[in-house]
């Protein structure tokens, strides 16, 4: 910054030879840190710039159109809080806002079975390497495959779901197109797709509890469910937090299924997600001030119950999060 | 090591520089100067026949045109996305139910002083699909209007059967000039449902409606409607409604159309096609598969309920004009001759995804089937009575947005399942898409305000 015999071009071709005096002293360390920080300052520019034109600014517009009567095309006209106060009269939204928090009953379910199969996994059993394979495959397929794989097998008169059930004597559902069954038929698909990343998280996280602790507890006589209780599950409790806080903020956009297996939001709407909800009004119907509305007041949903758990899992556990 | 810093800092630079020119950039048309685009949606065989239009377009007019094509649910998303991008195509289809808020926001171009340079009869075109894409600034569909747009065709949904069904079931071929009445179509409907080969379960159905797209033949028929002739008041809630909806949900109690369950393992279209129904829907652009069917089908007015006449709708999708396009006159001369020219019209016609604009021309398609027996189907002039005659648009296409009308099919299931009275849902429903039309048509006066404006 004092070096002013430097004419501002030479910023251009940063590396080159520094022509200003240096003083003798300090000399190579100065000079270093001048470059130093220019690059620095390059490095930092880039993140920041993008998170400038692609967080803060969209999130700003989205505020502003949220605000205003528009329909994705023309000009916006403000209007003021008509788009929040109309929201809380709409039965549809109310229905969606349930519809998605009802899938989030998957997640608890999720979580357990994907601990129980990472302590078997963990287990030297036969054909380990393979089994955490194939629970891992539906993790790194494509959602829109695996909708349209799991609509089939939902299918009433011939699905895979059904036929299964029929061993049994049962006789399944028309999953999809009962509105009491379509909820429960989604989360199902959903906890099954989510298994192998919880599956492995938790895995890593059972790996590196010590061994000492548990010869620790094996010489005080515990037992193996002892162990699991009080070894095992709070030395993965942060794991626990990480997945809970992602897949409920996962869990409230959840969309792509709903919009393939059903695509018109299900038996009376009984599918219909919020953004699904956000998604036919923005573009079907052209409410894009009345959709970015209802984004905004899911996405602070979403920012409070995320705190919440933050919160709570601060005052259950000595685990923090900085 | 400075090298290494140096290729880094400049990847940098260069990831962030081509950010902005990214957000910078737009405006314009999307492709170079002198080459249109034209965007529209449909599957391989349209596509393929307006490769081949385009192509003796360009060939008679030296103008290139480039074409975008997307999947028909995809579309309208992927039109906005352009428009909101700055990018909008020189040419693209346009629904009827977009035309307001598309010309509301500017971006529909007022071709109606091109049009009639190009020397276009426009008499000799669908009345019906011409003034779909007029709009006088408050009135969709008047002959007054400014034209928009020009029609990509008009589709009469027709009723149709499998002949060959018929015939094994000693049922005389219905009279193309006399409409059942509803309880004949469902006695004859009844005798064609059976168990063919004897496993208990039916295999053979009558027919095989959707409520969604079929029911206004029957509501209409009956004299019934959706709304009120101005569009501003919803009338789901008359006995005459009722009284349609009731019947349609009728037919799955009276076993004469597959159960859902049954058509949610195969629709009833692909039913169809595999000979197991007997009466079903037939558009224009059915006719590219239904002519490829090993049995033989016909078209037949739609059976008529308490007024005694048929009625059924006519879909239309239009071609407008970017009100941005770098070359408005290469981009007119292109949507009229995708609408208006007898070859280009020809070549969708063969390819049998449509009916042709041109009144003549259609005239001259329908008497066809009189030289050439081997022609399906039979009855082409079914098409053109609907076009003429009785066919009608669809409810919501000349509202501002479709959202009251798709509110009554959301929760219609209940009745088709037999478990809810029409009328008790219809009188249900009413006041939610009352609500919703109201709030479409204060849209459309703001929208209209606001485009006059400025």
């Amino acid at each position: 910054m004092t070096s002013t015999a430097t004419p501002a071009t030479a910023d251009t071709r940063p590396p080159a030879p520094d022509p200003a005096p240096a003083p003798p002293r300090r000399g190579g360390t100065s000079r270093l840190h001048r470059t130093e920080k220019r690059w620095a300052l390059l490095f930092v520019a880039a993140p920041v710039l993008g998170y400038l034109l692609f967080i803060l600014y969209p999130t700003g517009f989205a505020l502003y159109a949220s605000l205003t009567r528009w329909n994705g095309l023309g000009p916006m006209q403000f209007i003021g809080l008509d788009n929040y106060v109309a929201l809380l009269g709409d039965e549809r939204f109310r229905q969606t806002l349930f519809n998605t928090f009802f899938y989030m009953i998957g997640i608890p379910i999720g979580l357990a079975i994907s601990l129980a199969l990472a302590v078997m996994m963990n287990r030297k059993i036969f054909g380990r390497a393979a089994f955490r394979a194939i629970y891992y495959v539906p993790v790194i397929s494509s959602i829109a495959a695996i909708a349209i794989l799991w609509q089939w097998a939902y299918n009433g008169d011939f699905g895979l779901v059904n036929q299964f059930l029929a061993i049994f004597g049962i006789e399944g559902p028309n999953w999809l197109a009962d509105p009491a069954w379509a909820k429960p038929a989604i989360i199902m698909m959903a906890v099954w797709k989510g298994l192998g990343y919880s599956m492995l998280l938790y895995l890593a996280a059972i790996q590196s509890v010590p061994r000492s602790l548990y010869e620790a507890a094996e010489l005080d006589g515990a037992g193996g469910w002892q162990k699991f209780r009080s070894i095992t599950l709070p030395m993965v409790q942060p794991v626990t937090f990480f997945l809970i806080v992602t897949q409920v903020i996962g869990g409230a956009m959840i969309f792509i299924e709903i919009q393939i297996m059903t695509p018109t939001g299900g038996p009376e709407y009984s599918t219909a997600s919020v953004v699904y909800h956000i998604w036919l009004q923005a573009f079907r119907y052209q409410q894009m001030g009345y959709a970015t509305a209802m984004s905004v007041v899911l996405g602070l949903l979403i920012l409070v119950i995320t705190l919440i758990q933050f919160r709570l899992n601060r005052r259950n556990a000595g685990f923090v999060v900085d | 090591m400075r090298k290494s810093r140096l290729i880094a800092g400049i990847a940098t630079a260069l990831v962030a520089a081509s950010t902005l020119a990214a957000c910078g950039s737009g405006g314009g048309s999307g492709a170079d100067d002198d080459t249109l685009t034209f965007m529209f949606r449909g599957g391989d065989d349209e596509k393929k026949a307006y490769q081949e239009a385009i192509d003796r377009f360009t060939e008679d007019t030296g103008v290139k045109v480039k074409m975008i094509v997307t999947s028909a649910d995809q579309y309208a998303q992927k039109l906005q996305a352009a428009v909101a991008g700055n990018k909008v195509p020189d040419v693209f289809y346009i629904e009827q139910a977009s035309l307001q808020s598309y010309v509301g926001s500017g971006v529909l171009m007022d071709i109606t002083d091109q049009v009639a340079e190009q020397g276009v009869d426009l008499d000799n075109i669908w009345p019906y699909g011409v003034d779909s894409y007029r709009f006088d600034g408050t009135t969709q569909g008047t002959p007054d209007g400014k034209l928009y747009g020009l029609p990509k065709d008009i589709g009469p949904f027709a009723f149709g059967y499998n002949a060959d069904m018929l015939k094994e079931a000693g049922v005389d071929r219905p009279d193309p000039d006399e409409p059942l009445t509803w309880d004949e179509w469902l006695d004859i409907c009844k005798k064609l449902t059976q168990d063919t080969d004897g496993d208990g379960e039916t295999d053979r159905w009558g027919t095989g409606l959707n409520v969604q797209w079929n029911s206004q033949a029957f509501v209409w028929s009956n004299g019934g409607d959706w709304t009120n002739e101005d569009h501003t008041q919803v009338t789901v809630d008359t006995p005459e409604f009722a009284e349609a909806i009731q019947f349609i949900a009728d037919l799955t109690a009276e076993g004469v159309t597959p159960n859902p369950e049954q058509a949610q393992t195969l629709d009833t279209y692909q039913r169809f096609m595999a000979g197991e129904i007997g009466f079903f829907p037939v558009g224009p652009w059915d006719m590219s598969a239904y002519n490829d069917l090993d049995f033989e089908y016909d078209l037949m007015p739609w059976p008529v309920g308490k007024t005694g006449e048929p009625a059924t709708w006519v879909g239309s999708l239009g071609i407008g004009v970017s009100n941005t396009t770098d070359a408005p006159e290469d981009a007119v001369k292109l949507a009229t001759y995708l609408s208006t020219d007898e070859a280009a019209q020809q070549t969708l016609v063969d390819a049998n995804v449509q009916i042709p604009n041109r009144i003549d021309t259609a005239k001259e398609w329908a008497g066809e089937v009189e030289k050439d027996d081997s022609l399906e189907p039979k009855n082409r002039q079914e098409f053109l009575d609907i076009a003429e005659d009785y066919g009608r648009e669809m409810p919501a296409s000349f509202t501002y947005g479709a959202e009251w009308y798709d509110e009554l099919w959301v929760g219609i299931q209940p009745v088709i399942d037999g478990k809810q009275k029409a009328a008790d849902y219809l009188a249900e429903v009413q006041p939610r898409m009352q609500e919703l039309l109201d709030q479409s048509i204060a849209q459309a006066e703001q929208a209209a305000a606001a485009g006059s404006a400025p």
